[in-house]
């Protein structure tokens, strides 16, 4: 075949082989459309897996406390990743998978914190910003093209994603860990804008919050919890990598409804994916 | 980047034409459209009567605003499944074994393009309306399990993305061959997963009318939507399923080129 | 944020139009009756005015008690909040005190005992707004008390909640403090996250990369200029992060974790002269709309005492002939929640000290369909409860509980019979 349509001036090259102009176009806008299929499913399934394993701590500023905050926002973030970058790097060597999720995400959710948050239930932006995930995507991508490795990336790109967490949130929280005195107590500003913006169903006590520490010898309890999360993420990377290959497992099972659907046998059945 | 991409020809001839023939984005996206216009109408729907006719349900106007609305959004999306899924099933191609490359090369942009407006669909309810949800039942009491969120993220989106999903899937099973001859399991499971959302309802307004009275929505009790929703991860093992399609029929497209 | 602003705006007009169209309740008439009859019993409730300007405070005072005969199916109070029943956060919560303790934190209460309550609300969003004060408990969830309605007039956007930080940062408005920050590192990691994107999308992505994977020439997926940018990526990332939390530290030197504390009030004080009363049967008359319990009651006290109110989910039935009784009742009580017949009496004479004597309340008003607590018919736990306020020839008032299983009558005649046994 190949040989034929080296004679062709409609032809390109790709990847060491020739493509018809034909082919390559189809290609093309394949490429085009399934983009835009992965991004969309991947926000819509990776936000829903967020928000209602995460979603209170990233909803408000008063939940993102240096435990529970730190230490579960990356362990659950990181199981997409590591699925789509199954997919995308062993099957099409492509290092953006963790990008597009947490790309995806952070759109998604900034939607609904405007239409949902901001402007149905009337929370100020003060009180309802996201957390930025995108660092911790970018390093997973960067560590898999460089290192090729699942294991390398779970164990230097877990950790990573683990540790950045805290660290590149933090100059969007730190404002609103100033400390304030309301009603002769001490409150950081996330506490009094959780206080006063009325959540009638979610009072203070659902908080699943740091309520004090055992020990942290100096107080460091984010550092702990992210250095913790850093080695949780090492493991779930490892999980959901092989949960990627599963679900990417091209499976297919013998139609029983052929006859019914007036189709005759093939006779290749069973033999093509 | 030219290190990978060389070409080889600098005249596009008439065969770059053929592709657009080949693809038809246009019922995908006046669809597409359509949809956004609906999850528009429903936020704007929300925004209006939610506040004012959607905190008490034993007043009048939620029986006229939310239950109206539910009775008749559940009407026109089970009719519009008997419908389209019927249509696909009875104009299914009986001859599958005659089918062209060409052809053949079409179905699978529109399995492609339906599956775009499956995705769609599902965004809308995965992302969109559900952390809306959140926004709504943190804030006010629940007191019952058709509120003004659930009437449109439950009963709305959802029915819409399973007319799409099953949709598509009986689209490739009707006309495409190999989709025909055996059931591809990441297509079963990238539509049936979030079809189980719909039954997996029963779970979550048990847990909230016997459990959990108040709104946590990391709570265990929301964590069967977040399992099915991980099937939507079975799109990718699709996509290696059509992929591998697509390029097979371009290999035949190509002899039919060359004889 | 300006767009929030726009928004704001834009929500004040839409929402100005909708409050013309009043909601009776949200939320609290279809919670179970067992969950309003007996848990929190809330009295002596006070709006401080039913207007108020964006910006100006509203004052909600009262009391409670959290009822002895307790559902057993709910969790007990031992961590609960001092919550507000509104629309969310149409106003701001600027204070809440429980017995003069602040109240910004959870506490733990005690069954059978009473609380008093004070919350300051500063009105933001315009509109009519329904203002219920309220109690969360945790596995119970929000137990409201009556509402009110509460008027916010002006414009959204005027809307300002300044305040001063400890380490002296003066914080013009809480609504945008920090937003700009956040949204500009949030468009910094976007912005990179779409070069990355870019770097790899520009090419052929999908058949021809598995094509060539699937045939064995993957090196030519990856240049190295591709290898290159992986470095610089990781480089960038690291030292975006570096430098952000750098500045942070410097920029605010002096920051404190949340506080997740759990705070402590006494309850008040109980009454030394308590009533006792033993529900003997209680009946609901469901198509004459009629309770009536009839109750064998002692008098622990040293003055004889009269009946003035029953009290139970919000619902006030006033004792009409009693001076003391009617004096509790204020102007500007919602007057949907103070049935017009009352409380009546089988017997008006006062129960003297040390004395016992069965005695037959009735309370008959349409309320209790229109709050729907008549559809305890269909709980599994069918109890009544409420408080019961007795005067002395003093004017001074005891709080009796009253609780016990309630029977339905479903027709008039039926009803008439069963009184009178």
């Amino acid at each position: 075949m190949s040989a034929q349509l080296q004679e062709n001036r409609d032809s390109v090259t790709l990847y060491g082989r020739r493509w018809s102009r034909e082919n390559a176009d189809l290609s093309r806008t394949f490429d085009i459309l399934v983009v835009i299929i992965m991004f969309i499913a991947i926000t819509a399934a990776f936000h829903l897996h967020f928000q209602l394993t995460v979603g209170d701590w990233d909803f408000w500023v008063d939940w993102k406390d240096r435990q529970y905050w730190v230490t579960a926002t990356p362990i659950l973030l990181i199981a997409f990743p590591a699925a789509l970058q199954y997919v995308f790097w062993e099957k099409f060597r492509l290092p953006i998978a963790a990008t597009v999720c947490m790309l995806g995400l952070t759109l998604g959710i900034w939607i609904t914190r405007y239409s949902g948050f901001h402007t149905w239930s009337y929370f100020p932006f003060s009180m309802v910003w996201p957390a930025t995930m995108i660092a911790g995507g970018l390093i997973l991508d960067a560590v898999l093209l460089l290192t090729g490795s699942a294991l390398i990336t779970a164990i230097i790109g877990g950790m990573s994603f683990g540790l950045l967490f805290y660290p590149a949130n933090w100059p969007l929280l730190a404002p609103f860990r100033l400390p304030m005195e309301a009603m002769n107590s001490l409150v950081s500003v996330g506490d009094y804008i959780g206080y006063a913006y009325t959540r009638t169903s979610t009072p203070e006590y659902l908080r699943f919050i740091e309520r004090g520490t055992l020990r942290t010898f100096g107080g460091h309890s984010a550092v702990v919890s992210a250095f913790f999360s850093g080695f949780v993420c090492i493991l779930v990377y490892l999980l959901w990598w092989y949960i990627g290959m599963a679900f990417a497992r091209v499976a297919t099972l013998p139609n029983r409804m052929k006859s019914f659907m007036g189709l005759h046998d093939r006779g290749a059945e069973g033999k093509d994916a | 980047m030219s290190s990978v991409i060389q070409s080889s020809g600098e005249v596009r001839s008439a065969t770059a034409a053929r592709p657009r023939s080949m693809v038809n984005l246009k019922p995908a996206i006046f669809t597409m459209i359509g949809i956004t216009v609906l999850m528009a109408g429903y936020r704007i729907y929300q925004q209006i009567y939610a506040w004012s006719a959607g905190l008490d349900s034993t007043d009048p106007a939620f029986e006229t605003y939310w239950m109206g609305l539910l009775k008749g959004e559940l009407v026109i999306l089970v009719m519009s499944w008997v419908g389209l899924w019927s249509w696909l099933w009875v104009t299914r191609d009986r001859n599958l074994q005659a089918l062209k490359p060409r052809e053949e090369m079409r179905r699978y942009f529109n399995l492609v393009l339906y599956i775009m407006v499956y995705a769609f669909c599902v965004y809308f309810t995965g992302s969109f309306f559900a952390e809306m949800d959140a926004s709504w039942h943190q804030t006010v009491v629940r007191d019952t399990a058709f509120t003004p969120s659930h009437v449109i993220l439950f009963y709305g989106t959802i029915p819409l993305y399973i007319l799409f999903g099953v949709g598509g899937f009986l689209y490739a099973m009707t006309r495409l061959p190999r989709f025909a001859d055996r059931i591809s399991i990441p297509y079963a499971l990238a539509v049936a997963g979030p079809f189980l959302i719909l039954p997996n309802l029963g779970y979550n307004e048990w847990g909230h009318a016997f459990w959990m009275m108040e709104e946590f929505f990391s709570a265990p009790l929301h964590w069967g939507f977040v399992v099915l929703g991980w099937s939507v991860l079975a799109l990718g093992g699709l996509l290696l399923q059509i992929a591998r399609h697509v390029f097979e029929i371009m290999g035949r497209l190509e002899q039919e080129a060359a004889a | 944020m300006s767009l929030s602003r726009r928004s704001r705006s834009y929500l004040l007009g839409l929402f100005a139009i909708l409050a013309m169209s009043e909601v009776p309740a949200h939320g609290e008439r279809n919670q179970e009756p067992f969950l309003r009859m007996r848990t929190a019993h809330f009295y002596d409730v006070t709006w401080s005015t039913d207007k108020v300007k964006v910006n100006e405070d509203v004052v909600i005072e009262g009391k409670f008690r959290l009822f002895e005969d307790w559902p057993a199916n709910l969790p007990e109070p031992d961590v609960a909040f001092l919550g507000n029943g509104t629309p969310g956060p149409v106003f701001v919560r600027t204070e809440s005190w429980l017995n003069g303790r602040p109240a910004i934190q959870s506490v733990p209460l005690k069954i059978d005992r009473d609380y008093a309550f004070k919350t300051v609300l500063k009105g933001r969003i315009p509109g009519d707004h329904h203002v219920h004060p309220m109690v969360n408990v945790e596995g119970a969830g929000p137990l409201m008390g009556p509402g009110s309605w509460v008027q916010v007039a002006g414009r959204a956007s005027d809307f300002e909640l300044p305040l001063t930080t400890l380490d002296g940062t003066k914080i013009d408005n809480l609504e945008t403090w920090g937003v700009s920050s956040v949204v500009g590192w949030h468009a910094v990691w976007i912005v990179i996250a779409i070069l990355w994107l870019a770097w790899w999308t520009r090419r052929p992505l999908l058949i021809p990369r598995l094509v060539a994977i699937d045939e064995g020439r993957e090196k030519l997926l990856i240049s190295r200029s591709d290898l290159m940018a992986g470095a610089v990526l990781i480089v960038l990332t690291v030292s975006v992060v570096v430098i952000g939390f750098m500045w942070a530290e410097n920029t605010f030197p002096r920051t404190i974790p949340l506080q997740g504390g759990r705070a402590v009030v006494k309850p008040l004080p109980r009454s030394q002269a308590p009533v006792d009363v033993v529900v003997e049967r209680a009946t609901y008359d469901v198509p004459g709309r009629s309770m009536q319990i009839r109750a064998s009651v002692t008098n622990q006290g040293s003055r004889p005492i009269q009946f003035g109110e029953f009290a139970t989910s919000g619902l006030r039935f006033v004792n009409r002939e009693l001076p003391a009784a009617m004096a509790t009742v204020a102007p500007n009580y919602p007057k949907e929640l103070v049935p017009p017949a009352g409380l009546r009496l089988g017997d008006t004479t006062p129960l003297g000290p040390g004395e016992t004597r069965s005695i037959l309340f009735d309370m008959t008003d349409a309320a209790w369909e229109t709050e729907r607590l008549t559809s305890l018919l269909n709980d599994p736990d069918n109890r009544v409860g409420g408080l019961l306020f007795c005067f002395d020839d003093r004017g001074e008032r005891i709080i009796a509980n009253v609780s016990g299983p309630i029977v339905p009558i479903f027709k008039d005649l039926v009803a008439h019979q069963g009184m009178t046994h």
